[in-house]
């Protein structure tokens, strides 16, 4: 593939008038096993051009501009026909459209790290040798008389971007992840992992995490809503953080729009909180550069509760004149209390598997919602003492990070995330569920 | 094309009890202005097909963006293969499909102005003109205008001899200001979602006027107080505030496969369980829920869907009780239905049809009711407009949403804006509140665009309606 993206390139540069290009290609070889009832009721295998999960635009996406008018087209083919017709598309656009005063001009050239090859595990992974993961994971529920679904999926992607003024990147990478939920009567609890190499995958080990978590809960009892400490497992935190760190933008700080105006360099988090984005780290995925076209490299955005850095695009990093910066991985901080001191530090509170639905109420106060899933243990006198039914939350989740009692180990949820289970005191539970 | 063809006697040669074939182009625009910057003048293509193999009672899918003879039958091989490995744990003795004939037909999104054809530079002017009202104003300091058109043209094929060609169009405009005043900073949109229809849906829209007002209540939502305490209040909620409601709380509880427990590890389950079907009490004898794929600017509204089941009209909810499910070929045997309702849907090519929401809407009150009378008649409440924070557990029950503009009404008379409110309810219990809906001359329509669901995600579309409606009792306050 890097052949052909590359000859793509050489094309664009060759044909291309603009004064200015940006052309970013992304191509992915994904395999999706999805089962239900404990049977397999999704197969998908293919290779696609396209530019996010998510998404339904093309993976060979060029965006050029003549001065500061900019235009862009993407399509889902790199034959000769189709980027030939792809150029003459942005280059259109951008002559007849209006100047864009935020325009910058593309990334020149910069020296990126060596790539790491995508582990040989995950490449070769066969369908056969997934079904053979599931149908274990299926025969576990079975045994405990429960019904498995969830998702085995595997993807090899690449990335590839070239500018008009020299900046040329091509990144491979490749993931494993398996993702099930076990449900028995009212008992319902998930399990999740991602790995870049499928080596370091085990399967008996995610069972063996699975059935502590279901043999942990029993039919759950109704637990009356307030103020309570709680453990969040790195599921949870990861939920959590996911919302967190996309509010995280200089431009919206400055301009009033989101909880952080004028926090830089404050201590506006919890001094036991501390977020950071590595390429240091062998176990943890990072990119060689990021979309704006800049390598990956080591970014502290908070340290002890204090803001270092903000995500910022190149137009206001240039005229704030810092730098620009987007978070590509996640590294949390870890401790090492253990969930057994979390439960002794104070005289009763919940444990948390999971977070669900998580969306904000205001984006000025950072005040957010959610519920908590996958089964609630409540624990009194150190001791858990039984599962009680799910919350509804409401917290303003900077606040919330003023009230860390304790941090356990940093454990590696994702190919990019590392993530400890964090204790809270006085989570904001506003609402009870039925269930 | 002769890719059709071709994929379906390859199947039925590797011995296929069922396959299909769909040829999916998507072409968009997107243009995308903050304030007075063009952040992104966009226009998209992805063309690809995806084929579908049923074998032993279990399914494969393979897709790819190669138009040969040999990549078709290499990937009709590949759906095959995926088939038997999903036959190693399949469902029971094998999944079922509803029974089904033949269709060779054509449907097109109805349109007067195609969308592709107007100049770009007469859309930007548009959007720049509006941002520059907003902007005019001091308080706003940030705008945001997004467009976007799309059309889907697909070609069908099934090994039942169906053979279609189906276009649909939508167009999508959605504008937002955030005013930042001394006391607080507050958003206040437009937005009445996609529908499938021409620039002339756009064409229709009094933009300035949207402009004006959407800035000044903006700015009076950032002055606005909010309400104290959670109590027990009477809500009267607008037709796009209840679209993002009825998605959550009867759209996604009423689709089989989350009532069937498929959805279960990540989007959830159902409390709207099969047992109920004709007997629960969902809302109150006021609440009928009509699921109709065949409305007319409906983004559900295709023809048929990727089943190749032609669109239908149907009660999800009649008088209150909850009457029938959303369904696909493969689900709806496993509730001994003989046929679908017609409501697998792809997002592209690369998609493996899942059960959807279809088109699904609040029927509006028999009686002559207009809002105004409807506020009038209302002692004490809060009108939401728009749609705002929004949050529903796994089952689809207990959930909690805000909205986009707040007033608070007292002796039948509006009297102050307010800001960050949130509702809490449980659904039963919500839809059981209603004791008032106006009627059809003031019913709007909401397109859906972005409806996140399945694994690996897709997003989906279909057009919610509905008449203000007053619900009584409901746990209204002010966020913290």
């Amino acid at each position: 593939m890097k052949d052909k993206m590359m000859k793509c390139g050489e094309l664009v540069k060759r044909i291309c008038k603009a004064d200015d290009f940006t052309l970013q290609i992304g191509h992915s070889q994904d395999l999706h096993t999805r089962f239900a009832q404990n049977a397999i009721t999704q197969h998908i295998d293919g290779e696609s051009l396209r530019s996010g999960s998510w998404t339904v635009s093309g993976g060979v996406n060029l965006k050029v501009a003549f001065g500061n008018k900019t235009g862009s087209a993407s399509v889902n083919q790199l034959d000769e026909e189709s980027i030939i017709s792809l150029v003459k598309k942005a280059e259109n656009i951008a002559k007849i459209n209006k100047p864009d005063p935020e325009y910058v001009a593309s990334e020149g050239k910069h020296t990126l790290r060596e790539m790491e090859k995508p582990a040989v595990a995950t490449v070769n992974l066969s369908v056969e040798k997934i079904v053979d993961g599931i149908e274990k994971c299926i025969k576990n529920a079975e045994r405990k008389d429960g019904k498995l679904s969830g998702i085995s999926e595997k993807h090899v992607r690449s990335n590839y971007m070239l500018t008009k003024n020299g900046f040329e990147g091509y990144d491979e990478s490749a993931s494993y992840s398996h993702s099930m939920t076990i449900k028995k009567k009212g008992i319902e609890t998930k399990v999740y992992r991602a790995v870049s190499d499928y080596d370091r995958f085990s399967m008996n080990e995610l069972i063996e995490r699975l059935n502590e978590q279901f043999d942990s809960l029993n039919e759950p009892e109704p637990y009356e809503k307030g103020r309570l400490p709680v453990i969040m497992r790195p599921q949870a935190v990861l939920h959590w953080l996911n919302y967190l760190v996309w509010t995280l933008q200089q431009r919206e700080a400055d301009d009033g729009l989101n909880p952080y105006t004028g926090q830089i360099g404050k201590h506006f988090f919890g001094d036991k909180f501390s977020l950071k984005s590595t390429i240091s780290d062998p176990h943890i995925s990072a990119p060689l550069f990021t979309n704006n076209g800049l390598p990956a490299e080591d970014t502290e955005w908070i340290v002890n509760g204090v803001i270092k850095k903000m995500q910022a695009d190149r137009y206001y990093a240039k005229k704030k004149g810092i730098k620009p910066a987007s978070l590509f991985n996640l590294v949390i901080e870890g401790g090492d209390t253990s969930e057994q001191e979390m439960m002794k530090k104070v005289k009763r509170g919940v444990i948390l598997n999971n977070l669900w639905y998580i969306r904000p109420i205001d984006a000025k106060t950072g005040e957010w919602t959610g519920l908590t899933r996958d089964g609630v243990l409540y624990f009194e006198d150190g001791k858990i003492k039984k599962a009680v039914t799910n919350f509804r939350w409401n917290e303003v989740l900077h606040d919330a990070t003023k009230r860390i009692l304790a941090l356990g180990p940093a454990y590696q949820i994702l190919p990019h995330a590392t993530i400890p289970t964090i204790m809270i005191d006085d989570f904001n539970f506003v609402d009870v569920t039925t269930f | 094309m002769k890719y059709l063809e071709m994929a379906i006697d390859a199947a039925k040669s590797l011995g296929a009890e069922y396959a299909d074939i769909r040829i999916h182009k998507t072409t968009s625009e997107s243009i995308f202005l903050r304030n007075m910057s063009l952040k992104n003048t966009a226009q998209q293509e992805v063309f690809g097909y995806g084929v579908r193999v049923f074998k032993n009672g279990a399914w494969g899918f393979a897709h790819s963006n190669v138009f040969t003879d040999d990549a078709v039958t290499k990937t009709v091989n590949r759906a095959y293969e995926l088939a038997l490995q999903s036959g190693r744990l399949k469902y029971g003795d094998g999944l079922k499909l509803a029974t089904e004939r033949s269709y060779i037909d054509t449907y097109r999104t109805p349109f007067e102005i195609d969308p592709f054809q107007v100049p770009l530079s007469q859309k930007v002017e548009l959007m720049m003109d509006v941002n520059k009202t907003l902007l005019n104003y001091n308080d706003i300091k940030q705008t945001l205008f997004l467009m976007e058109c799309q059309k889907d043209e697909k070609l069908f094929a099934s090994t039942l001899g169906t053979r279609l060609d189906l276009t649909t169009l939508l167009v999508e405009p959605m504008l937002r200001a955030t005013a930042v005043t001394t006391k607080d900073s507050q958003s206040r949109s437009f937005r009445e979602g996609g529908k499938a229809a021409g620039w002339e849906y756009i064409e229709q829209i009094n933009w300035q006027e949207k402009a004006e007002k959407i800035a000044q209540e903006a700015i009076m939502k950032a002055n606005a107080d909010s309400l104290g305490e959670e109590e027990q209040r009477t809500l009267l909620l607008d037709p796009i505030h209840l679209s993002l409601t009825m998605h959550e709380s009867v759209g996604h509880p009423t689709e089989l496969d989350r009532v069937l427990g498929w959805e279960a590890d990540f989007a959830g389950i159902s409390f709207a369980t099969p047992e109920k079907l004709g007997n629960f009490q969902y809302g109150s004898k006021l609440v009928n829920f009509i699921a109709d794929n065949t409305l007319q600017g409906g983004l559900a509204t295709a023809g048929y869907d990727d089943d190749g089941v032609p669109n239908q009209k149907w009660y999800i909810i009649k008088d209150g009780i909850l009457k029938e499910y959303g369904t696909t070929r493969d689900t709806a045997p496993l509730l001994n239905l003989q046929m679908s309702r017609g409501c697998n849907r792809a997002t592209s090519y690369f998609d493996f049809p899942i059960n959807r929401i279809p088109n699904l809407y609040l029927q509006p009150g028999k009686q002559d009711l207009s809002p105004n009378d409807l506020i009038a008649d209302t002692e004490d409440a809060v009108l939401i407009e728009g749609q705002g924070s929004f949050s529903i557990d796994q089952h689809r029950v207990n959930f909690q949403f805000g909205g986009d503009m707040f007033w608070e009404i007292k002796n039948g008379k509006k009297i102050r804006p307010l800001k960050k409110i949130i509702y809490k309810s449980n659904n039963p219990e919500f839809w059981n509140s209603v004791d008032a809906i106006c009627d059809n001359r003031y019913f709007r329509t909401f397109g859906v665009t972005n409806c996140g669901k399945g694994q690996p995600g897709q997003r989906g579309r279909m057009t919610h309606g509905a008449a203000l409606t007053r619900f009584r009792n409901i746990r209204v306050g002010g966020s913290q």
